[in-house]
Parts: structure tokens; C-alpha cells; sequence
């Protein structure tokens, strides 16, 4: 019997324990919409391009004009998927794209996900610029196979000042999207 | 649990080391490492918030079931916490504040405006630039604008030259070279993106680019109006690099600025992110030294604990409750010297627990002496109040019953007229102040249903030191007196045998002898008178005989020959010898048991008993004599009743005594013979009065067990 009271006090540390990693684990958020998926299956090397909604609140829009750099990360991933097996995954590419504000020329500047730089005045059209994300090129071997093409945008907290990527509280830098599936 | 606290101690020492290690080291501090080490110190936290609620729980419990130390050790846990909590707080709350506050200072107003002022200062320099490079490039345009386009490239060389412009490009609508003009021959000017050119060919547009963070180029696009009205639209861009020395200010004012305005906005979150640390540092150290508080309290406790509860284990009388030694210090020396204490108890204990045995040995042989004395005692205290008295003291006092424990005397006594010589005796002693007072007895004699008792009373004198006590010992010497006056008469009756038995033959002789002599030599009449008293001195001695017999059979020694007989035979036997046996009626029961006695000498008793009756019988009208024969237990009883005259009350009680008699003609020596008789069978005879008249003579013998029937 006092085995079991040990075992149990064992078990409720353990659920208590796992409830407060789950609070510090990066939230599940949908402030990132990813929609108007468009993939050029033509040729070899693929090209994808989306629009995204993003809720930019104002805490985020005082954030770019301090000067802190936003970097969005573009996960892609082309895996396999079978009945029998678990799905695996053939190819995956990271990209990212990023809203800078300079201060000294008082401009945004943006970086999309195949490097080129373009500078604002405003940071609408910026931010407009970054919504869309264009010519995303990826390429794989073998056309006839049940391929499946996961999409994910989230904001790279690694990329933040380290005070706002220690702060796990606060919910604001937690900015995702959803898998966005589509079949190859 | 102790191991457990200890371990868990350990655990959180290197656990808040590694996370101030954490929080001083920037590139641990965004890692994932960082986290799952917040996580753990979480995780560590919440098992110690569990282990101590589980320990309050338990000491709840412990307290609930008055197990012994459980208060103390609520207690010191509570002393020790408040040890730990007290300070550890105040220097959290300073900690907080200071932090707070030193974060706050890092964002004075001053450094923002000066930091502000220099990023300004920047922007106007490069703004002035910029303004200088838009006249330039506006007069350069208009100047090509102007020339033929054979001119162009020359004015766009000279102009160029003239104005200090490192480079200088004319494209068309779709981004294509016109001219170029380098100050370091540069052939390949970098392309404009089609945006640009679109704005530039609008008015006037001007950009600076920055190239790895080193150089700034201010980048200027002018639209060129030909004065020849052509469809053509050029665009003019002129790059000229800001000066080295401006551009390193003004980037370094930059980055500065951005840092410090990242700063700034991330401060909560750094306030956050330290005061969180600094809260879990606390918390460890707060939960630790709560957790620490128990199992120190439990270890100053627990020899205190086993020490009351040994003692309460004492106290209800267990003295080989033995302590573990609990090391050297003030508590062991404490153990050590209860255990010590403990045995030297035991041992004690033990030797008294021997002598109370011992006394309770004596104690009961006292009383079961006391018990089976038929000498009354009690031991009165000088207050008169009984101490301890035995059964024979209850009996012989007649109280109902045999305990008469812390009884007042004269209430036992005093209300028995009977008794009023002794209590009167035994007051009159115990109230006297003579100090010294000797031992003192008294004999008694007691009248009780006209029955005389001899009582002897003896008073001893106990004392201690505070107080006196009496031992009364009471004793019935009827029977010993009645003896010592039996073996009196029975001296006596010797004597009296042979002294008067020797002198009467020759009387009798020396009587007929003269009368044998002189009758014939004496006339008629002398000789009527010498026959009468001869014969008279011949009656008289053959009385004198027949009374010296009786005395000789009263005194004679015991002598009797014992057989198995039936009473009940021997009865009827003697009964039949009787001519008035019509008037004698036998009730005897069935089986009656032998017994051992001379036949001779009952029969004697009986017909005694039955002349007895016979004579108190003579003037009575309906004489019955009544005869029973009962089987009791181990006795056989014979009872001979008459409905004659009866004793006299004031013989009765001596009736067995010599000479004692009712009867005109009697001697006196029949019943004390019968009495003798009857006592050297061992058995018991009894006279009493029947109601107004009439006597009974009860008389008990032991029965032969071995042989009941015949």
C-alpha cells in the first residue's frame, strides 16, 4: 500500500510536471493564414507562391519601428504518404523572409525569401510586400509517386533580441500558421 | 524521506547554479538548454511544493493521533521556516526593487535624447548630401538634356569631373546603358531595379544604399527632359559614396540606437525573465529550507520524542524501555543518562516488586493464620476505628459480616448489651493518657441465652512513631475452663474415692460384726434400736459405696474400646430393657453409618439419658420420650427428647458439671459421666430446653465414611 501512495505521488509530479512544460512549449497560434497557394507543377523545378494574412497588432508594429528585425521562416516539406507506413518525408527546405526598419534612412527594409532587398517608406507597403511570397523553388525525383507538399510560416523567435525570446510568457511573439497541405 | 530532501537540496543547489550561469551567459540564455533548465527548476519546484504539503499532511495526521513529538517537530518546523523565510524574503524584495531599478536606469532620458540627436545629426548630413547631390545631378540633367546626343557622354564626363560625382549613368525606360561615367573607370555600373527607374524617371528620387554595413552610397535618379521633344525618356543616376569618416558615425550611431531602442522595448520581458529567475531562486531556497526545516526538525525532535514517550512508557509502569544512544552531544549525554535512570528504575522496581511479593506472602500467611485462628483478633487504631480483624474476631463479636474495616468499635460493640463489659474495659484502656501503657487481659464471663461464656480479652499496645494502634485478641476459654473444672472434679473425685472407699468395708464389717455380737446379749428393744442402725450404718455405707463408684467411674482414666457399631441397633437394643418402652417412640432414618465406639459406654450414655427422662417424667400426664436417629453429613446425630418438668434455667448452663442437679435423690455425676463419655468418642452433646418444658439432648458422632452401611 505504501508502495502505491509513492508510486501515485510519482505520477501526480510527473502530470504537474508535463502540464508546466506544456504552458512553456511555443503555443499552437493561427495568427498566420496562409492561403492562394499556387504551384507551378510544370517542370522540374517547382515554384510555389502564396499570400499570407498576418496579424500584425500594435505591440509588433512598435516592435519593427524600434528596429527589431522580424525574420518569418518558410517551412516546406515534400513527404511521402502511405497507408501502411508512417509518412516520410523526401524533401525539406527552409526559407526565410524578413521586415528590417533602418533607422539612419528611415526606410523598411524587406528581404524576401530569395534575398532581394527592396526599401520602404511606409511600412504598409512593406508589410504589404511581405505577405506575398513568391517564386519559392523546390525540385524532387520522382514525379508519380503520392507526394504531399506541407507548408508552415511562424515567426523565428531565435532571430528576436534574446530578452523577448527568453520571455515564454508572453504570447505575442508566438506567431504561426497552420500545416497547409496540398497534394503534388 | 530525510534522503530524499538531502538529494533534492543537491538537485536545486545545481539546478539555480546553472541557471544564473543561464542568465550571465547570452548565447545559453536563447537556447533550448535554457529553457528545459527553467523547465526542470519548475519541475523541481512543484516536487518540492508536493513533498512538503505531503510532509504538513502527515505531520497533520501525526498531531491528529497525538503521536509523541509531532507538536515539537510542528514547532521547530515552523521556527525554522520562519528563519529562512523571513531574511530570504527581505533580500528578494530588495533583490526585485533593485533589479527594477537598475534596469530602469539603463533607459535615462538623457542617453536616448543624445543617442536621438546623433542619429539626427546623421540624417541631416546624409539628407545635405543628398541635397547637394539632387543640385548637382538636376543641373547635369539639364545640361544633357540640352546637348545634342553626340555631346552627351563629353558633358556628362566634364560635369562630372566638375562635380566631384563618382559615378554616373544615363539609362533609358527599360533599364538599358546609355552613357556612363566612372571616376574609377567603371564599366558595369551596378542596375538599377525598375521600380527605381520608374520613380526616378518621374522626378527627382533619391536612395542610400549601404554595402555590408561599411560604405553608404548615396543613390540619386534624375529624370533628363530633352529639349528635342523626342519621345525619349532618360534617367540619370549618380552614385557618390558618403564619406568614409561620416558614414562610420553615422552606421555606428545607428547601430547603437537600434540596440538601445530594442533595449528599451524589451525591457519588461528582461525585467521579467530576472525577476521570474530571481522568484524560482527563491522559491528553491524557500522550499528548500521548509523541506530542510523537517527533516532537521524531525532529527531534533526525535530523540526528545522517544524520550517523552519512553517516560510516558514509565509512567504506566514500563522500565526496560531502552533509548538507541544518539551520538555525544548534550542529547546523547541526556540519553544516555535516562537510560541509565531507566535501569537503576528497573532494578528498583524490581526489588521492590520482590519485597512486596514477599510481603504479600506474609501478608496472606498472616492472614491465613488469622483466618483459621479461632482466638478473635482486630487491631484498633487509637481513634477506635478497626484496622483488621479476622473471621473468629467477626464470629465471637457477632457481626454479620467478616470484614470489619474502618468500622468504628463501639458501633460493633457498644449497641450488644453483651459485650458492654469488654467495650467498656477496652475503652476505659484506650482513653486512659498514661503514656507507656502496658499489655492487659481480663476474663469475662458472659451470659448469653442463660448460657455462660468465659471470654478472655487481651489489649497489646502497638506503636510507631506518629500513632498507637491496639491488637485486641479475643478468646472464648468456656470450654478450656469447663475443662481445667472437669479435671478439678474429676482430682476430687479421685481423692474422694479413695479416701472414703478404703474406710467403709471395715465400717460396714465393724457394723455387722457388733450387731452379730450384741443383738443377742441385749434385751429386745436394745436390741431393735442395734438392728435399725446397724442397718442404717449399712444402708448409708453401701450409699457411701455406690456414690464413691460413680466418682470412681467419673475419675477413673480414660479407657475405651472402640468398635464398629450402629447406633440405631444399640438404641433399640437398650429400649427393650424398659418396661415403659410403649411410651418411647423411635424415628430414625434409613442407612444409618457405623461408628466407632465402645458399646458398653453408649449404652451406659443411653440409658442415663433415658433414666433421666424417665424421672423428669413422673408427674406428667402424658409422658413422651422421643428418640430420633439422623444420618448427616459425615456425623450421625441422636437426639432424646422428653415433654417432663425440664432443667432449671440457673443450671442449665453447668448442667454437665458434678454435683449439678435437678433431682431430690440424684447424685449429680450422671450427666457430667455422660458428658466425659461422650467427649472421649470426639463427639458433641448438647442440652437445651424444649420450648415451656421439656428437654432435648442432642448428641453428634463422626460417622465411619469408609463403611456406611452395615
Amino acid at each position: 500500500m505504501h508502495f502505491f501512495k509513492r508510486i501515485s505521488l510519482i505520477i501526480i509530479i510527473i502530470i504537474v510536471s508535463l502540464v508546466i512544460m506544456d504552458r512553456l512549449r511555443d503555443s499552437e497560434s493561427n495568427e498566420i493564414l496562409i492561403k492562394d497557394v499556387v504551384i507551378d507543377n510544370n517542370k522540374d523545378v517547382k515554384t510555389i507562391k502564396f499570400n499570407q494574412e498576418i496579424n500584425f497588432d500594435s505591440l509588433i508594429i512598435k516592435a519593427i519601428e524600434k528596429g527589431i528585425p522580424l525574420a518569418f521562416k518558410v517551412t516546406l516539406r515534400v513527404v511521402e504518404i502511405s497507408d501502411i507506413w508512417p509518412t516520410k518525408t523526401i524533401l525539406k527546405k527552409v526559407e526565410y523572409y524578413q521586415i528590417e526598419y533602418k533607422t539612419l534612412r528611415k526606410v523598411y527594409r524587406i528581404e524576401d525569401i530569395n534575398g532581394n532587398k527592396n526599401e520602404y517608406k511606409y511600412i504598409d507597403k512593406a508589410i504589404q510586400k511581405i505577405l506575398k511570397v513568391e517564386d519559392l523553388k523546390f525540385s524532387f525525383i520522382d514525379n508519380n509517386m503520392n507526394y504531399e507538399l506541407w507548408l508552415n510560416v511562424a515567426l523565428d523567435r531565435k532571430k528576436l533580441p534574446k530578452p523577448l525570446q527568453v520571455n515564454y510568457f508572453d504570447r505575442t511573439w508566438y506567431m504561426n500558421s497552420n500545416k497547409s497541405i496540398h497534394q503534388l | 524521506m530525510k534522503y530524499i530532501i538531502t538529494t533534492a537540496a543537491f538537485i536545486g543547489i545545481a539546478l539555480l547554479i546553472l541557471l544564473a550561469k543561464a542568465i550571465s551567459n547570452s548565447d545559453l540564455i536563447s537556447s533550448d538548454s535554457f529553457r528545459i533548465l527553467l523547465g526542470l527548476n519548475i519541475f523541481f519546484i512543484c516536487s518540492l511544493i508536493i513533498l512538503i504539503a505531503v510532509q504538513i499532511f502527515r505531520l497533520l495526521q501525526s498531531i491528529k493521533k497525538e503521536i509523541t513529538g509531532s507538536r515539537l517537530t510542528l514547532r521547530l518546523v515552523l521556527s525554522f521556516a520562519l528563519m529562512g523565510i523571513v531574511p530570504v524574503l527581505i533580500v528578494y524584495l530588495v533583490s526585485v526593487n533593485f533589479l527594477t531599478k537598475s534596469i530602469e536606469s539603463w533607459f535615462d532620458v538623457k542617453v536616448e535624447s543624445a543617442l536621438e540627436g546623433g542619429l539626427t545629426l546623421g540624417q541631416k548630413t546624409i539628407d545635405i548630401l543628398m541635397s547637394d547631390i539632387e543640385l548637382k545631378g538636376r543641373s547635369i540633367a539639364y545640361s544633357i538634356g540640352n546637348a545634342d546626343t553626340e555631346q552627351r557622354n563629353n558633358i556628362l564626363t566634364d560635369l562630372r569631373a566638375k562635380f566631384g560625382i563618382q559615378d554616373a549613368v544615363i539609362f533609358d525606360q527599360d533599364s538599358k546603358i546609355i552613357e556612363v561615367s566612372s571616376e574609377k573607370n567603371n564599366l558595369i555600373p551596378s542596375i538599377p531595379n525598375i521600380e527605381d527607374l520608374k520613380r526616378g524617371g518621374e522626378d527627382f528620387f533619391g536612395r542610400i544604399e549601404e554595402i555590408k554595413g561599411k560604405e553608404i552610397y548615396l543613390k540619386a535618379f534624375i529624370p533628363i527632359i530633352s529639349k528635342t521633344l523626342t519621345s525619349e525618356r532618360l534617367i540619370l543616376q549618380l552614385t557618390q559614396p558618403i564619406p568614409p569618416s561620416i558614414a562610420n558615425l553615422a552606421l555606428s550611431v545607428e547601430s547603437v540606437y537600434d540596440e538601445y531602442q530594442q533595449l528599451t522595448y524589451s525591457r519588461n520581458s528582461l525585467k521579467i525573465i530576472y525577476i521570474l529567475t530571481l522568484t524560482l531562486v527563491l522559491l528553491l531556497a524557500l522550499l528548500s529550507s521548509v523541506a530542510a526545516s523537517f527533516v532537521i526538525s524531525r532529527r531534533f525532535s526525535s530523540p526528545l520524542a522517544m524520550l517523552a514517550d519512553a517516560t510516558r512508557q514509565i509512567s504506566k509502569g514500563n522500565y526496560k524501555k531502552i533509548i538507541s544512544e544518539q551520538g555525544k552531544d548534550e542529547i546523547g549525554v541526556l540519553i544516555s543518562s535516562f537510560n541509565s535512570m531507566t535501569s537503576q528504575l528497573e532494578e528498583a522496581t524490581k526489588n521492590s516488586e520482590k519485597n512486596r511479593e514477599r510481603l504479600e506472602v506474609a501478608r496472606t500467611f498472616l492472614e491465613t493464620i488469622l483466618a483459621h485462628l479461632t482466638t478473635g483478633v482486630i487491631v484498633v487504631n487509637d481513634k477506635k476505628i478497626i484496622q483488621l480483624n479476622n473471621v473468629s474476631a467477626s464470629k465471637m463479636l457477632q457481626n454479620k459480616e467478616n470484614k470489619m474495616n474502618d468500622m468504628a468499635m463501639n458501633k460493633i460493640i457498644s449497641n450488644k448489651s453483651l459485650f458492654e463489659p469488654l467495650y467498656k474495659f477496652f475503652e476505659t484502656y484506650i482513653d486512659d493518657n498514661k503514656k507507656n501503657k502496658k499489655e492487659i487481659s481480663q476474663e469475662f464471663r458472659l451470659k448469653k441465652d442463660k448460657q455462660e461464656r468465659t471470654i478472655m480479652l487481651q489489649i497489646t499496645p502497638l506503636r510507631d512513631k506518629n500513632s498507637t494502634k491496639y491488637v485486641l485478641v479475643i478468646d472464648d476459654i468456656s470450654e478450656v475452663t469447663q475443662a481445667q473444672r472437669h479435671s478439678a472434679w474429676g482430682e476430687i473425685a479421685r481423692r474422694l474415692a479413695h479416701e472414703i472407699k478404703n474406710p467403709l468395708t471395715p465400717i460396714q464389717l465393724s457394723a455387722e460384726r457388733i450387731q452379730h455380737k450384741f443383738s443377742n446379749k441385749l434385751n429386745k428393744e436394745d436390741s431393735i434400736i442395734l438392728e435399725r442402725s446397724t442397718k442404717t450404718i449399712v444402708n448409708q455405707v453401701n450409699a457411701l459405696k455406690v456414690m464413691v463408684n460413680e466418682f470412681a467411674e467419673y475419675a477413673r482414666p480414660p479407657k475405651i474400646q472402640k468398635d464398629k457399631i450402629r447406633i440405631d441397633n444399640l438404641v433399640d437394643e437398650v429400649i427393650e430393657l424398659y418396661e415403659i418402652n410403649k411410651l418411647i417412640s423411635i424415628k430414625k432414618d434409613k442407612n444409618i453409618p457405623f461408628i466407632y465406639a465402645d458399646q458398653n459406654k453408649l449404652r451406659q450414655v443411653i440409658i442415663n439419658l433415658i433414666e433421666n427422662s424417665q424421672d423428669a417424667l413422673k408427674d406428667i400426664k402424658k409422658p413422651k420420650i422421643k428418640i430420633f436417629i439422623r444420618k448427616k453429613v459425615n456425623e450421625v446425630e441422636l437426639i432424646i427428647e422428653d415433654n417432663g418438668i425440664g432443667i432449671p434455667d440457673e443450671i442449665i448452663g453447668r448442667i454437665f458439671e458434678p454435683y449439678v442437679t435437678s433431682k431430690k435423690t440424684g447424685t449429680g455425676l450422671g450427666l457430667a459421666i455422660v458428658h466425659k463419655i461422650i467427649e472421649e468418642h470426639d463427639g458433641k452433646i448438647k442440652i437445651e430446653k424444649i420450648n415451656t418444658s421439656g428437654t432435648r439432648v442432642l448428641i453428634k458422632f463422626k460417622s465411619e465414611i469408609n463403611n456406611r452401611h452395615g
